[in-house]
């Protein structure tokens, strides 16, 4: 069976501009697949790639075996696709808006009342059919976009920043209903995100910047991959503690409020270790396993929402944008 | 492959038909014409070939002109639904952008021939008279003039990510389409250069038709007029498909 997205060489310019610089992954069939990174990193440009509505520079990409440049109506056929910003008909209804998705996608007519019904209940607007799409909230219309996505059970349902600009609630909301998509139909998902926490609800991760591929593992590998836990203990004799963590195990710490902190591998283990030997009084002690962002950060050397970085992708999307 | 074309068909027929005020404004245009213009200049203009009644004469050229207005300003559509990203949704859609096309189309044409007759049926009242089985068999003309009219708008508006600039490029169209076109003053004994232009213009062919058949005279035999009308409309289709097919997004 073909793996449901293959990428190799991918990559796009815009005029001088290399908005993909040569990227290579591939996703399995019923994954939940990530893209990571700032804003202007490459991510909607490979999602529009993948999805046909635009050309490579050069390259390959295949899904479900099939080309994105030679055959985009088989491949838009099996796909589904949920756009950064809203691409509903807003003078439409609700249900409106799901039949024409239903006809164009060729969904059995015997079949559309049904399913519309059923992917309104699944997104939780079935008392909303048959209003306008434009008196909508945010999450509302974003919540319809998933039901649209539904409607024709893709394949591989591709969600670009699928919960920017909710409010964590609806995020929370959103996520339940993806993952049900994933169990119930079996669906690949590959989305990209700026958000981190976002990212641990992947099975795997590629973090890109600057057009590149600078990691690719499951969330639980990456963060291993900084390797180590954040300890931060509280002690009336600070210095002594130092002393001891820097002559017994070669650990540099740094002096906090009431205390230091310092990065070990295992932290738990060590806490243990700690704890049995003989030591300064401690007035608490705590572990924290690296997050996503520790992972960028030591990935990239920068924040993924550094503003350094938006000043230095501001060009580039807003050539991104001029092109559509 | 029809149906998508219906369904997208009907999508642009539902939201003219709850848009009221656009239907309503629509008309005001033509009826401005015929009032300001044909009363204006009627008692002192006497055109060869257009009789004594110069409002009569002008209805022809205004219903042509509601269709050219109300077509290319249609294709405004594709420029809101870039904007509000439904284009997207279209385009990543297993549909052959030749059938998105035909719906814009059709669905142009439609809304512009249905402005046309209201217009035509509401002419009478400013008292203008013509063949009513005339202005019947006048109106699928009309809308194929209004196809190959929404297809150069649609080739226009594809160009185009914002509203002004739409408006501005077809503004820049629309005015030398209507006025060298005959809907004003008939053909004949128009200094060499000027009829050498309106000759290649394809709304003299569809004025020259629906004027032949609602109140008579006409310059050029009425199947030379609506085999330019098609062909205009086949030209301007294919030319208007070619630019969906090349569309990013």
């Amino acid at each position: 069976m073909n793996p449901a997205i293959e990428v190799e060489d991918l990559a796009k310019k815009y005029g001088e501009v290399e908005a993909v610089r040569g990227i290579a992954f591939s996703v399995g069939a019923g994954e939940i697949f990530g893209f990571l990174g700032p804003n202007g990193a490459g991510k909607t440009t490979t999602i529009k790639i993948l999805c046909t509505l635009l050309q490579p520079t050069s390259g390959r990409a295949r899904l479900a075996g099939l080309d994105v440049v030679t055959s985009p109506g088989d491949v838009r056929r099996r796909i589904g696709v949920i756009f950064q910003d809203p691409a509903l008909d807003d003078r439409l209804t609700a249900e409106e808006n799901l039949m024409l998705h239903a006809v164009a996608y060729r969904v059995p007519r015997g079949e559309r009342a049904a399913r519309i019904a059923e992917a309104l209940r699944f997104v939780d607007l079935q008392e909303r059919g048959r209003d306008l799409t434009r008196t909508f909230s945010g999450g509302m219309k974003r919540r319809l976009e998933i039901a649209r996505g539904l409607i024709h059970r893709p394949d591989i349902l591709f969600l670009d920043e699928p919960t920017t600009g909710l409010d964590p609630q609806t995020r929370a909301r959103t996520w339940e209903v993806l993952r049900a998509l994933r169990r119930d139909f079996g669906t690949t998902l590959f989305l990209t995100t700026h958000y981190m926490d976002e990212a641990e609800n992947c099975d795997r991760i590629a973090v890109i910047d600057h057009g590149k591929i600078v990691a690719l593992d499951t969330p639980a590998a990456l963060k291993q991959r900084v390797g180590k836990d954040l300890v931060t203990a509280r002690s009336d004799d600070p210095e002594a503690l130092a002393r001891l963590l820097s002559e017994k195990y070669a650990i540099t710490s740094s002096a906090t409020d009431g205390g230091l902190s310092f990065l070990v591998e295992e932290g738990d283990a060590f806490i243990v270790k700690l704890l049995t030997a003989d030591r300064p009084k401690l007035g608490g002690i705590s572990v924290r396993r690296p997050t996503l962002d520790d992972v960028f950060l030591s990935l990239t050397g920068r924040q993924i929402r550094e503003e350094g970085a938006e000043g230095q992708f501001a060009r580039l999307r807003a050539i991104a944008r001029r092109r559509g | 492959m029809i149906e998508v074309v219906y369904a997208l068909w009907r999508r642009d027929m539902v939201k003219f038909l709850r848009d009221r005020r656009s239907l309503i404004t629509s008309l005001v245009r033509p009826f401005l014409w015929l009032v300001a213009f044909g009363f204006g200049l009627r008692a002192s203009v006497k055109l060869p070939g257009a009789g004594d009644d110069f409002v009569s004469f002008l209805v022809p050229g205004m219903a042509a002109m509601t269709v050219l207005f109300s077509s290319m300003f249609a294709a405004i559509s594709i420029v809101w639904e870039r904007e509000f990203g439904f284009l997207k949704e279209l385009l990543v859609a297993p549909i052959p952008r030749g059938a998105i096309v035909a719906a814009k189309l059709a669905a142009g044409s439609a809304t512009a021939t249905v402005e046309a007759g209201l217009m035509l049926a509401l002419a009478p009242l400013v008292g203008a008279r013509f063949s009513v089985v005339g202005a019947l068999v006048s109106l699928p003309l009309l809308a194929i003039f209004g196809m190959s009219v929404n297809a150069l708008g649609i080739v226009v508006a594809a160009r185009m990510k914002s509203f002004e600039g739409f408006g501005s490029v077809v503004n820049f169209i629309i005015q030398p389409i209507f006025f060298l076109s005959g809907a004003l003053y008939p053909i004949d004994g128009l200094p060499r250069a000027l009829r050498a232009v309106v000759l290649m213009n394809p709304m003299s062919y569809v004025v020259d038709a629906v004027r032949g058949l609602c109140i008579g005279p006409h310059h050029f035999p009425i199947a030379l007029d609506v085999a330019v009308a098609l062909a205009a409309a086949l030209a301007f289709g294919a030319l208007a498909r070619r630019t969906f097919n090349k569309m990013e997004v």
